[in-house]
């Protein structure tokens, strides 16, 4: 039996929950690569794009695809969930869960993800896009999630008209996505070069190589709890291939470089600082009353770190990924069942966290 | 990032291509400050009203027609989307937007990403798909029917609108 907390029972998950790869903990360098994500943007020929698309060919549109992919044969067996019904609580624990965008959570058009049951794939309708499909793999593996993507492309054009051009490749809307339409990224914690202070070093670096950083949530999302999505930019001219050698090579490096920098916290006079830290974060998680999510995730960043690097082994990393989950506004409300104000919120947070990492109350 | 050829000195901010028939034959990176010199940009001067704003500008005044007639013109023949909506969108509104505001999107494709043409995998063109069911059919016809309206191509019009017609009804259109 494992002395660790957190690791189910009581103190577990909330019913019904399952984990996406994300969530696991596993996968080649999970202590700093959490999970890559493979997108793929592509529309329908004989649709307007989505700035021309009217309310009722969007209808049309959500018609067709779904019926598309419920035909036998498609290689993942995927749920269809309309977000017409869904209510924005329901929608934002799907962004939470990174099985749609928020642009698709705040849209009013009849649109739709189509999720199999691990969570691993997820096809967007109706996004900036037609469709925008994701897969996730846990841990750095560029290489398994295009395959896996692919082979979902495969289905989808043989059973949909797929816009291309031998010019341009994929015609997108936006032409940041246009050629192969692939985003391959991969959510990284960087503990370590955000408190030595280098992380904006690390992402200039990344944007010199047509690499961009972002929030745990994506564009235009703060950089929270030390989580941050590295991504190729360039999607044309550059075969899928070479896109996924690139974000490989560049992760890789980011790893080398944030287990070089936590190397140095762990030396001499830095080590009693970052032990400090961990602790500190370990005490307000298992005493603190009031949380809010950016405290909270800078708690679960600091024991992430204090777990990988040995300091603590109170916690598996997969029952702190869960934790980072569970706190988020979406999942605290729906877990709770009722709508919470700001400042319940925070309460009700430091009350779940202890629960799900099964701390004393 | 690249320095100026000219001058080997400061960062080329600025690409210049030939282009022969279309293709980009080769590039040169130059500074801003060689451009200018080189008589390639043009310093930057306060903008001047054009004949071409004042008339927008006078539109309202004078009934909007002769602007608005001449965005229609440069619309994407596919989904009407102008020129200036792209600009401000950012975004395409159709498959043919490539083609119609190609102008544009060339040096666009460039500065994002370094290169105007797709390599990687395309889908084989043994099994292409038909844009399917007849209500695509509906849907074109109405769309079709709204650009001749707005291009006030009334002959093409009347003839879409009894087409559309007799397709509601489930009859074949006449060709």
């Amino acid at each position: 039996m494992s002395k660790k907390r957190g690791g189910g029972g009581s103190g577990g998950p909330p019913s019904g929950f399952r984990a996406g790869a994300w969530l696991s903990g596993t996968g080649p360098e999970h202590d700093i690569a959490i999970c890559t994500r493979a997108r793929l943007a592509r529309n329908l020929q004989g649709f307007p794009f989505a700035p021309r698309l009217q309310d009722g060919e969007s209808r049309e549109l959500y018609e067709l695809v779904t019926q598309r992919l419920r035909q036998p044969g498609f290689p993942e067996a995927l749920g269809i969930v309309d977000l017409e019904p869904i209510d924005e609580l329901e929608r934002s624990v799907l962004v939470e869960r990174h099985l749609i965008s928020r642009e698709l959570a705040a849209s009013r058009r009849p649109s739709g993800v189509a999720v199999d049951q691990g969570e691993n794939v997820a096809i967007m309708i109706n996004e900036e896009d037609h469709l925008r499909v994701q897969v996730f793999a846990p841990g750095l593996q560029t290489e398994a999630v295009w395959r896996r993507a692919e082979q979902v492309d495969d289905a989808l054009l043989q059973r949909l008209p797929i816009a291309w051009s031998e010019e341009f490749g994929f015609l997108t809307a936006c032409p940041t996505n246009t050629g192969t339409g692939l985003r391959l990224s991969v959510m990284m914690h960087l503990p370590g070069l955000v408190w030595s202070e280098e992380i904006d070093k690390a992402t200039n670096v990344a944007q010199k190589i047509h690499l961009a950083v972002r929030g745990l949530y994506g564009e235009g999302s703060r950089a929270l709890g030390d989580f941050y999505q590295v991504s190729n930019q360039i999607t044309l001219g550059r075969d899928e291939a070479q896109i996924q050698a690139d974000v490989f090579l560049a992760v890789s490096r980011f790893v080398q470089w944030e287990r070089e920098v936590r190397g140095a916290l762990l030396r001499d006079a830095a080590r009693v600082r970052t032990l400090d830290r961990v602790h500190r974060a370990l005490g307000t998680i298992e005493r603190a009353q009031i949380l809010t999510s950016e405290e909270a995730l800078g708690c679960l960043s600091a024991l992430r770190f204090g777990v990988e690097e040995d300091l603590i082994d109170d916690f598996d990393t997969a029952a702190l990924n869960r934790a980072l989950l569970l706190s988020q506004p979406g999942h605290l409300q729906r877990h709770t069942r009722e709508r919470l104000k700001p400042d319940e919120r925070d309460q009700r947070r430091a009350q779940l966290l202890r629960e799900t990492l099964g701390c004393a109350p | 990032m690249q320095y100026c050829t000219a001058c080997q000195k400061a960062i080329a901010t600025i690409v210049v291509m030939d282009l022969t028939n279309g293709a980009v034959s080769g590039s040169q990176h130059v500074c801003a400050a060689c451009a200018e010199q080189l008589g390639i940009a043009q310093p930057k001067l306060p903008p001047k009203f054009s004949p071409e704003m004042l008339e927008d500008l006078l539109g309202g005044i004078k009934g909007g027609k002769p602007a608005a007639a001449r965005a229609r013109a440069e619309a994407c023949p596919g989904c009407g989307m102008t020129p200036t909506e792209f600009r401000s969108k950012g975004r395409l509104g159709c498959p043919r937007c490539y083609e119609a505001f190609r102008g544009e999107l060339m040096p666009l494709l460039q500065r994002i990403h370094e290169a105007q043409t797709h390599r990687g995998r395309l889908p084989s063109r043994a099994e292409p798909i038909a844009p399917p069911n007849e209500d695509r059919t509906l849907t074109d016809l109405r769309r079709r029917l709204e650009d001749a309206v707005r291009g006030e191509r009334y002959e093409e019009a009347a003839r879409l609108r009894d087409d559309l017609r007799r397709a509601e009804r489930g009859e074949e259109s006449k060709p």
